[in-house]
């Protein structure tokens, strides 16, 4: 064997170099792609966006405009849906860590939760019309609702227990120590010290729902018009993309691509905003 | 006279006169699922002083321990058979409520655990769960523990800041103060200076010296010095069985069993 | 069983093996005085003197190798012990050599040699002193508590015989005034003799002490 100093041999610095090519040709190429994306989402998308959006409603082919609708429609049900995902996720998430991690049942639960993570968003719609919308005779913005939360839960679920294991047992101990029950350390300790990573799952699952469209083509359906009420057919941006990106008017075509630019900049403040809070918690 | 050595017995244990006995421990065993890992142990602690329980890793010293504050409840697979008696009543009986034993015997543990709030709310979280105190008596109370702790002059004026925001040592006086702001009689120590530096840990050893006025304190330590430094009495473990146990003095000086000579003198463990 | 940590048994056996070689050391130094003087062989008598050097210079070693010892090995129980037996011994060790040393500096001191009684005398009781500490020094090296309780039993055995000697050098300075000088250098070579007996006994107490950890009773002499 030759000596340890020196030069690494010929061969050595050539499959590191190779390699090291390769990973940034392929991280170019997904530079590349978003960067594309992002670029035809702003270049179409900036023409659309005018003080209009914000304060018209979709209008009929033609005339003049905007996203009001669509914009509250989807904030409504987001935000129930939001409602309904938090409290299931992180109660279950919470039983899931804290009260079934090594029982049979809690495995069954958590493979199902795995499960229907990444169940695809249409069968989740068509689920929902079948028991809330077909039943009903009536699409609906609960029922639009109802589809994302649905998709929602499973994700904070799984994010909240996550979060909650990496808190270290010993915590826990400490406060049963002093004698407080298991239900208030989960509530007064754990959950406050794994409050960082709750959000973030909490602001990721949002930034799930906030741009699924095929769900809600079976549930909310849309609006032509502005309407609060989530028992009727609810206007929703990603259905208003859908339904004008392909029309034949231009005025359409514009507002779907402000919609998606909409969208993409709901979901890129958000996720930047999760990153941001996951950060925060030590200052030792 | 003959004199010499008779061949040393297996087992030796001091038997504490009973007038300064705080907490015993008759004849306990303990057993994860089907495995045993304590065999009928039985220990006496004396009132207002230290115990230490030395072995090697796996002798099962933090078992023990941790019988004495039932937290082996937590885990379902986990049980123990005996009794652990504080001051004449079985700890281990089902008509005791968890909650009060844990009131009555605190315990400090291996790593720092600040709870994520105030460095105050840490502290009066376990009064909490007891007492109604008013503002004023729980401050007096928090500042009382946090004195005795040895932490008070380092925390009076950031008390509204996090716990987590202080150094290793500090953290752990946190717990200690924790531990005490519920004015327990026996305090459990779970190695409680294993994560701390040289310097860290002659504090909390200076703090845990100056608490045995007031508490009757049972402490788990690898670290012989340490037992010797700061225990009034040594229990030696060995594979679930209490092998020797008598006063500190005795045991590190001239120990009567082999096993436990072997260990202190680093012949084996 | 050995330490874990080999060097803790390495210093250890240094430590005895430097005691016993200095006790060693020490009975050979008793023997030689006691020769010397039966013989009144100056020159003999001399390298006695000069030969004590040795001894100082082992007990300094010894009390410097017990104290790195503790320092630096944390020791407990009988490891504590035998570090700090090992420097009392050497003290012990150390006085008997002074003992012997001073002995064979009377040798020249003497207007004639000793007679024959007296060199008897002096000699068995010198056999006695030297046999005695290197009982005890065996003892010790041989980790023997029984040995040296024996050793430590038998301490009056030498002082009645020095009682006896003492009796003897006293009459003859009463029947014959001129020869005050010499017996007084007899007697003081006598309580020399038995003072090595008494660090013997003294030796023995450091075994016993460092082998069981117990302190003998109170001594057998009267």
């Amino acid at each position: 064997m030759t000596a340890v100093a020196g030069a690494p041999r010929l061969s050595r610095r050539i499959g590191e170099g190779a390699f090291l090519t390769f990973c940034w040709v392929a991280t170019g190429i997904a530079i590349l792609a978003l960067t594309a994306i992002l670029w035809s989402l702003l270049s179409q998308g900036i023409g659309g966006l005018d003080l209009n959006i914000f304060t018209k409603s979709t209008p009929a082919p033609g005339s003049e405009g905007g996203l009001l609708n669509a914009i509250l429609g989807s904030l409504m049900m987001c935000v129930v849906a939001m409602i309904g995902a938090v409290f299931i996720g992180v109660l279950a998430g919470t039983w899931l860590s804290e009260y079934a991690r090594d029982s049979h049942y809690g495995k069954v639960v958590r493979f199902l939760n795995d499960v229907l993570l990444s169940a695809p968003s249409i069968l989740v719609g068509l689920f929902v019309y079948t028991i809330l919308v077909a039943p009903l005779k009536g699409f609906s913005g609960f029922a639009g609702s109802v589809a994302l939360a649905l998709l929602a839960a499973p994700v904070i679920t799984r994010t909240t227990e996550d979060v909650l294991r990496l808190q270290p047992v010993a915590l826990r101990e400490a406060s049963v120590a002093l004698g407080a029950p298991v239900w208030r350390t989960i509530l007064t300790v754990i959950w406050k010290a794994a409050q960082g990573g709750m959000l973030t799952g909490a602001l990721l699952a949002f930034a799930r729902i906030s741009g699924e469209t095929a769900p809600l083509l079976f549930t909310a359906l849309n609006n032509q018009f502005l309407s609060l009420d989530l028992t009727k057919p609810t206007a929703n941006l990603p259905v208003v993309i859908f339904n004008f990106a392909l029309s034949a008017y231009d005025d359409w075509r514009r507002l779907a691509w402000a919609g998606a630019l909409l969208i993409a900049a709901t979901v890129l403040t958000v996720t930047v905003v999760a990153r941001i809070l996951a950060r925060e918690p030590r200052r030792s | 006279m003959n004199v010499q050595v008779d061949t040393p017995p297996e087992t030796a244990v001091l038997e504490l006169p009973p007038e300064i006995v705080k907490l015993a421990i008759k004849d306990l065993s303990f057993f994860y699922g089907q495995k045993q890992s304590l065999f009928d142990v039985s220990v006496s602690f004396a009132a207002n002083a230290v115990t230490a329980l030395i072995g090697p890793s796996g002798c099962g010293k933090s078992t023990l321990l941790r019988v004495l504050n039932r937290m082996y409840s937590l885990y379902p697979g986990q049980r123990a058979q005996g009794q652990v008696i504080l001051d004449g009543e079985d700890m281990l009986s089902s008509r005791v409520d968890v909650a009060t034993l844990r009131a009555r015997v605190g315990m400090v543990f291996q790593k720092p655990t600040p709870f994520p709030m105030s460095i105050f709310d840490n502290v009066a979280y376990g009064v909490k769960l007891y007492e109604k105190l008013s503002k004023a008596d729980m401050a007096n109370r928090v500042e009382e523990s946090l004195r005795r702790a040895a932490l008070w002059d380092e925390v009076k004026d950031k008390l509204k800041e996090s716990g987590l925001s202080l150094s290793g040592g500090q953290q752990q006086r946190l717990c200690v103060a924790r531990g005490i702001a519920v004015k327990p009689e026996v305090l459990l120590l779970d190695e409680p200076a294993s994560a701390l530096d040289p310097i860290s840990t002659a504090r909390l050893e200076e703090t845990i010296a100056e608490l045995k006025r007031d508490y009757t304190i049972v402490i788990v330590t690898h670290n012989m010095g340490q037992a010797a430094r700061l225990s009034d009495h040594t229990g030696f473990m060995y594979l679930g069985k209490l092998v020797e146990f008598g006063e500190t003095e005795q045991l590190f000086t001239n120990p009567v069993t082999t096993r436990a000579r072997d260990y202190i003198t680093g012949r084996f463990g | 069983m050995d330490h874990i940590l080999t060097a803790v048994d390495e210093d250890l056996d240094a430590l005895s093996y430097g005691v016993a070689a200095m006790g060693d050391l020490a009975v050979a130094q008793v023997r030689a005085a006691v020769d010397v003087f039966v013989r009144h062989d100056l020159p003999a008598a001399e390298k006695v003197v000069r030969a004590d050097n040795a001894v100082d210079i082992q007990d300094v070693e010894i009390e410097k190798s017990a104290v790195r010892f503790i320092a630096l090995r944390q020791p407990m129980a009988d490891d504590l012990r035998r570090p700090i037996a090992a420097m009392k011994i050497a003290m012990q060790l150390e006085r008997c050599g002074d003992l012997a040393k001073n002995i064979a500096k009377r040798v020249p001191r003497l207007t004639a040699a000793p007679s024959e009684a007296q060199a008897a005398s002096i000699a068995e009781l010198g056999r006695m002193a030297a046999d005695r500490l290197a009982a005890v020094i065996n003892a010790y090296r041989n980790d023997d508590a029984q040995g040296a309780y024996s050793v430590w039993l038998k301490d009056t055995d030498i002082d009645e015989r020095h009682d006896g000697v003492v009796r003897e050098i006293v009459s003859a300075m009463a029947a014959d005034p001129e020869t005050m000088g010499d017996s007084i250098h007899l007697l003081f070579i006598a309580k020399n003799l038995e003072r090595i007996g008494d660090h013997a006994t003294n030796v023995a107490e450091l075994v016993h002490y460092q082998i069981t950890g117990a302190d003998l009773a109170n001594r057998p002499k009267l």
